[in-house]
Parts: C-alpha cells; sequence; structure tokens
C-alpha cells in the first residue's frame, strides 16, 4: 500500500501490521510489527523478547488513557480509521501529541485524498493510503489551502495569533 | 457587519477550487459515491426529490443588500428564481444542477458568501438573536462572537467528521429569541456578580427523534475562554459520542447516557489541558470583531418624527402592520422591521428573486444596507426610521411582504415537507395553505394573540415542531399523510417540550383540528391570557377532549 510520511512518497517501510491471523495464532513474523493495544497488553512480557520493534495499533474504541500516560515508550503508533465518517482519529492524534508523542503516527484504514491536510494537520506524520484510492493526485491534498483559522499541531496559533 | 479579512476571502476562495476538483473526481468516477455525499454535504449540497439542493450560509442571519442580489441572481440564473429561507437562517435553492455548484461557489465567493459546513456532521452555522444590536434587553450584542466561533468551527481539521451534526446558538440576554436551548451548544451571555459579562453554557439540547432540552455545565465562562471551551465539549463528544447509530449520535445522546455531571467532568479536565494555551482568546480579537458590529450613526432627529403617530391613526392597516411587524429599537426613533415572508397561501419562508433584489433595495434606502434572516423564516430590516415606516410598508405590501401576522397562527414555520426533501414522510406546504385559508381573518389572528406554530414533514424537526406553541409533524401511515398535533411547545426562556394530544389527523382535517384547539384557548382563556400560558395553565386534557369528542 502506498505509503506517504511527510508528505512524500516512500517504499522502504520496515514495519508490518500483523493480521487477525497470524495475531489470533500468536504467530508473529520477525522485524518490526505494529500491533493492536488489546494484543500488546495482553502479550507485553512476551513481546520484549520480540525480534524487532513493536508498535501498537488504536481504534477509536480503545481505552488509550493508560497509552496517553506514557506514549513514548513506542516507536510507532498507527491508529486505525474504520470508516471515512469516523473522525476520532483526528482527536486521538492530537491527544498523543500533547501527551508528548514524539515517535511516528500512522494513518491506516479508510484514508484518502481529502483528508489527509487535516490528519496530517492533526498530527499524523504517516498516512498509508489504499492502493486503489492513491494516484499523484493526492499530493495535491496539502497545498489546497493556504490559510487558516485554527492552531493545531503544525501550528498552534489560531488566525488570530499569527 | 463583518467584512472578510484577505485570509476569510482566501480560505473562501479555496474551498470553492477545493470542492470543484472534488465535483470533478466525482464526475471523472474517482471518488467513491459515498466518499462525494459525505463531502457534498459538507459544502451544502443534498440531492433531493427532484434536483440536487444547494443550502449557502448567512452566518448568524447577517445578510448585506449585495449578498441579497447575488443570491437573487443565482436564484435567477440557477435556480427556478426562488430561494428557501431555513431555521438555521441559511437559504436553500431546489433546483440547481449538480456541475453547475461550483461556478454558483464561486459566484457567491465573490461577495463574501458560502455553503461551508451547511450540512453534513460537522459545526454548522452558529445562530443568534434577529434583533442582536438593536433591541434594549441584551447584555452584549452576540454577533462578535457568532463570528469568532464561525471563523473556529470552518473548516477545523479536528471536528470535520463527528458522530453528527453540531449546532450552537447565541442569546445575547435574558429573552432568548435564538432557542439556544434545544441546540447541541447553548451559549447565554449573562453578567456575573462581579459585574463581567461572559457566557452561561448549556449542553445537549436539541429536537429530531429524541427532542431534549439543554443542561448547564457552566454558569459562567469568561470571554476569552470561548474557544478553548466550545473545543473541549466538541472534544470529548468527537471521542465519546455514538458512532453506532445515527439516530442516537447526537450530542444530547451523550450527555444523557452519562448524566450531566459527569459529561462535565470530562469536559472540565479536557478544558483544563487547553484554556491557557493559545486557543485563549485575545482582547485585541474580541475587540477587532466586535470593531464590525459598532452601532450605526443614527439620525439624531430621528426620534423628533411625529408623522408616524399621524399616520397610524389614519390607517388602521398600516398600524396593524406597525404593532405586528415590528419591534421597538434601542435607539429613539427608530424600529427594526420584520420583513414577512408568510405571504397567504404561499410557502413559508420562501422568496422571489424579484423580492430578494427589492429587500436589497429597501435595505439600502432605509436600514444601512443590512439585512437578517430569522430562525421563523422572515427577514429583518433592523434599523429604519419611524419617519419612513410608512413608505416602506407600502413598497413591502406591493410586494406581497407585509403580510402583518407576525407571532400570529398564520405566522408558521414549514420545512418544505415531501413536496421537494426527500427525507419528509408528508408534505407540508398543502397543509400550511389549508391552515391559511381556514385562518384568514386577520382580527381573529389578533384577538388569538401570539401562538407559534411550528410545523415539521418528517421526525428530524427541521421546523422545531416540538417546540412550537402549536407543533404539527407530517407521519406516514400506509403511504397516506397524517399529522400528529402537539401543544404546549416554546423556544424560548421559558423552553418546553409540546406534548402530544393524540392520534394524528388525516391531512384534510389539520385546520379544522387547530380550530378546535382554539375554540377552548377562547373559552377557557383569562383576559390577555397567551395560548401557550393557557395550555400550561389548563394542560391538555381540554383541548384532547375537545378534539377527540365523538361526533354527536
Amino acid at each position: 500500500m502506498p505509503l506517504l510520511i511527510n508528505r512524500e512518497l516512500v517504499d522502504n517501510d520496515s514495519w508490518q501490521l500483523v493480521g487477525e491471523e497470524a495475531l489470533e495464532n500468536n504467530e508473529l513474523p520477525a522485524g518490526d510489527i505494529i500491533v493492536p493495544l488489546a494484543f500488546y497488553q495482553e502479550n507485553s512480557d512476551a513481546l520484549i523478547n520480540h525480534d524487532g520493534e513493536v508498535a501498537i495499533q488504536l481504534t477509536g474504541d480503545d481505552e488509550i488513557d493508560g497509552v496517553l500516560e506514557n506514549p513514548s515508550q513506542f516507536p510507532l503508533i498507527a491508529i486505525f480509521i474504520p470508516a471515512l465518517r469516523d473522525g476520532r482519529a483526528f482527536s486521538i492524534a492530537r491527544l498523543l501529541k500533547r501527551a508528548g508523542f514524539k515517535g511516528q503516527i500512522r494513518a491506516i484504514g479508510d484514508v484518502s485524498h481529502d483528508r489527509l491536510d487535516f490528519l496530517t494537520r492533526c498530527g499524523f506524520d504517516a498516512l498509508e493510503i489504499p492502493a486503489d484510492r492513491f494516484s499523484d493526485e493526492v499530493f495535491n491534498a496539502f497545498s489546497e489551502f493556504s490559510v487558516r483559522y485554527q492552531g493545531c499541531e503544525d501550528d498552534s496559533r489560531p488566525v488570530y495569533r499569527q | 457587519m463583518y467584512q472578510y479579512t484577505q485570509v476569510d476571502q482566501q480560505l473562501v476562495n479555496e474551498r470553492v477550487a477545493q470542492f470543484r476538483d472534488q465535483t470533478r473526481r466525482f464526475l471523472a468516477g474517482d471518488l467513491p459515491d459515498d466518499e462525494y455525499l459525505a463531502l457534498r454535504l459538507m459544502n451544502g449540497l443534498y440531492v433531493q426529490r427532484h434536483a440536487p439542493m444547494l443550502r449557502v450560509a448567512v452566518p448568524y442571519g447577517m445578510m448585506s443588500s449585495q449578498q441579497m442580489r447575488t443570491l437573487a441572481h443565482v436564484a435567477r440564473k440557477w435556480d427556478k428564481g426562488y430561494g428557501h429561507f431555513t431555521t438555521r437562517t441559511n437559504i436553500q435553492f431546489n433546483w440547481p444542477k449538480l456541475e453547475d455548484v461550483p461556478d454558483i461557489l464561486e459566484e457567491l465567493a465573490k461577495v463574501q458568501m458560502h455553503a461551508i459546513q451547511t450540512s453534513g456532521n460537522c459545526i454548522r452555522n452558529t445562530t443568534t438573536d434577529q434583533f442582536a444590536g438593536v433591541i434594549a434587553d441584551e447584555i452584549e450584542d452576540p454577533r462578535p462572537y457568532c463570528e469568532i466561533i464561525r471563523q473556529w468551527s470552518s473548516l477545523h481539521p479536528e471536528f470535520a467528521y463527528l458522530p453528527r451534526k453540531f449546532k450552537i446558538a447565541i442569546s445575547g440576554g435574558p429573552t432568548d429569541r435564538a432557542a439556544s436551548q434545544v441546540h447541541d451548544i447553548g451559549l447565554h451571555i449573562v453578567k456575573n456578580d462581579a459585574g463581567e459579562v461572559g457566557f452561561e453554557v448549556l449542553v445537549g439540547g436539541g429536537l429530531g427523534r429524541t427532542p431534549v432540552i439543554g443542561k448547564q455545565i457552566r454558569p459562567f465562562l469568561q470571554k476569552k475562554d470561548l474557544l478553548s471551551y466550545l473545543e473541549a465539549i466538541v472534544r470529548v463528544y468527537n471521542l465519546k459520542g455514538r458512532r453506532d447509530n445515527k439516530y442516537k449520535a447526537r450530542i444530547k445522546i451523550l450527555v444523557n447516557a452519562l448524566g450531566v455531571d459527569a459529561f462535565r467532568e470530562l469536559v472540565e479536565a479536557e478544558w483544563e489541558q487547553i484554556k491557557e494555551s493559545d486557543l485563549q482568546l485575545t482582547e485585541t480579537e474580541i475587540e477587532r470583531v466586535q470593531g464590525f458590529f459598532k452601532p450605526f450613526e443614527y439620525d439624531a432627529s430621528a426620534a423628533n418624527d411625529s408623522s408616524l403617530e399621524t399616520k397610524l391613526a389614519e390607517d388602521q392597516s398600516f398600524a396593524h402592520w406597525v404593532r405586528q411587524n415590528t419591534v421597538e429599537h434601542k435607539v429613539a426613533g427608530y424600529r427594526a422591521v420584520i420583513v414577512s415572508l408568510k405571504a397567504h397561501l404561499k410557502p413559508k419562508g420562501d422568496i422571489s428573486h424579484q423580492q430578494m433584489d427589492l429587500v436589497a433595495d429597501l435595505a439600502d434606502k432605509y436600514s444601512f444596507g443590512e439585512i437578517r434572516s430569522t430562525h421563523n423564516q422572515n427577514l429583518v430590516l433592523a434599523d429604519v426610521r419611524q419617519q419612513d415606516l410608512y413608505e416602506l410598508w407600502q413598497i413591502l405590501e406591493e410586494a406581497n411582504l407585509a403580510r402583518a401576522n407576525i407571532n400570529t397562527l398564520t405566522d408558521m414555520t414549514v420545512c418544505p415537507g415531501g413536496d421537494f426533501c426527500a427525507l419528509a414522510n408528508a408534505k407540508t406546504l398543502g397543509i400550511a395553505d389549508q391552515i391559511d385559508a381556514k385562518f384568514e381573518d386577520l382580527d381573529y389572528l389578533y384577538d388569538l394573540g401570539e401562538i407559534k406554530l411550528n410545523m415539521s414533514g418528517c421526525i428530524n424537526a427541521c421546523s422545531h415542531h416540538h417546540v412550537g406553541h402549536i407543533g404539527i409533524l407530517g407521519v406516514d401511515k400506509k403511504g397516506e399523510d397524517w399529522y400528529q398535533i402537539t401543544l404546549g411547545g416554546s423556544d424560548g426562556e421559558d423552553a418546553s417540550l409540546g406534548k402530544v394530544i393524540g392520534k394524528a389527523v388525516a391531512a384534510d382535517e389539520v385546520a379544522d383540528t387547530l380550530a378546535k384547539v382554539l375554540s377552548v384557548f377562547v373559552e377557557q382563556r383569562i383576559e390577555g391570557e397567551r395560548f401557550i400560558d393557557c395550555v400550561r395553565r389548563i394542560g391538555l386534557t381540554p383541548f384532547k377532549e375537545n378534539v377527540y369528542a365523538p361526533a354527536h
């Protein structure tokens, strides 16, 4: 799947999102992996010995207060967007940023052109776009607006402080 | 009124270009239907029974004469020559072509107008008192705060995909003409014991399927904290609001599920984190925006007028109009004029392109070039010298804009209903005509006094039927339109939800049923008592008994 990091297409991504079947069988691939928060919590002891780095995937339904207490224990946090209309990821990313998270925040799931700019402004630096929704046009998403009213994670100053 | 800065203009222009591109990608097959649906809704574009419907924002109901002329132009060029004002004080065009919409938006952008967030699951147009800035009983003009909220909420990167739509209203003082208690957030400008002006904050009001009166979560909020507090509320809602069922997705459901105290704790905890951030409003910004809403340079000699007295004595029709359709202005010698969009047997809230142009001209000539739309689907010329009233009335009368029925039974608030709206269960326009025809006699209407009649064609309650003194809800029964009647609602400072009086009545019985309701009122009322007060005093039983009495 095409992956944009800091608005540029990258092809050397080391992270693997572990699929459901592998999770159920506890057959984790070697290398850097992304696992759901619940799986991580249940298996955190075993994961210490994983051969590679371990990142978590959050969804809007997860209780994330625990993660927010120490997000920087993770090198990367992915947030799953199940559907276009589900806007929780935007707030979750901002909460992670506010909690001091400096690692990569990656959007996965229903990620496409018309949300890329807002996702970026809310703190996502990596955007994984399904192949069928990707074209060179998506890069236009970042330059559709040259002005904005609100402060956000890219620049905290609202228009009246700019 | 507010004038765009370069940033405001740029943002609206870029939104037009963005929407043009989204529409291009959709028409080229690159954007799935479902995705374009969400995107077009966020720009006010619905697909209705006959054609797309474009809802253009009228921020807190304020329009310049130039903007009104552009609306007339849009109606002429891209629609069938008319528009429809809504209870969110916006205007809808019912017949544009989808592929023309980017051009319409470009035309609107030239006069500082847009359709941003007039639909969709995002923060909608903030509404307020149609007499803001000219009425004596307000504590402070709420419009600068509406504008500040407009900017904060426009294209907010975090809040574009909320669980459901989100509506904010501000009342400038103790008399609530903004229906603030039935909004997702209601703000009341108040003065605290120290004499500081700020906001009382209500949350979780709303109509639709589950009508709820808003609950106070903060008795006093300082002005500088306005946006940080709103952001805290909306963030909590965005994270915790239900997304599994769209009928349970409004903030009112969340507030009720958690209880207002638990909800308040979440909001206050979130607010603690951000109240000292850059979101805090600066004095300079508040003053900058207030600068756009300064009182006009009123004619000091206006108060010396004696012609009005004479005309009132000479012309009874004029006297009725002045009594019903004008409101006292805080400046002596001026009055605020309500332009009735409730003409006899005409769709309520509709206005033709000729009428739009005329109102624009009248605004220029008599009211400092500004026009307001009201949440009851009328227009207001807020600053008219009393000596000009007679001339203005004559022109409005000629244009069918002076029906002297404001705040009477036929000043109905009515959604377009099943004739236009794809969501509606029943038609409304024919029923409104039936009521008009039955209650044509103005003397009878004046005798009945203040009555607010709201009629919605479906449970979505666009016309706020729950808070009408009389509410009518269209329902579908096996393919036929039936109408459920509620009594005792109010959207004012004494907000209450109407109660259903009994089983729905058939389409041809609505006006007759109202007549039965009103005959109970006429019989039972105490001298000078308003309909709503009578309903509250005697309860529903006498009304039920008369409406559902077995035929003799």
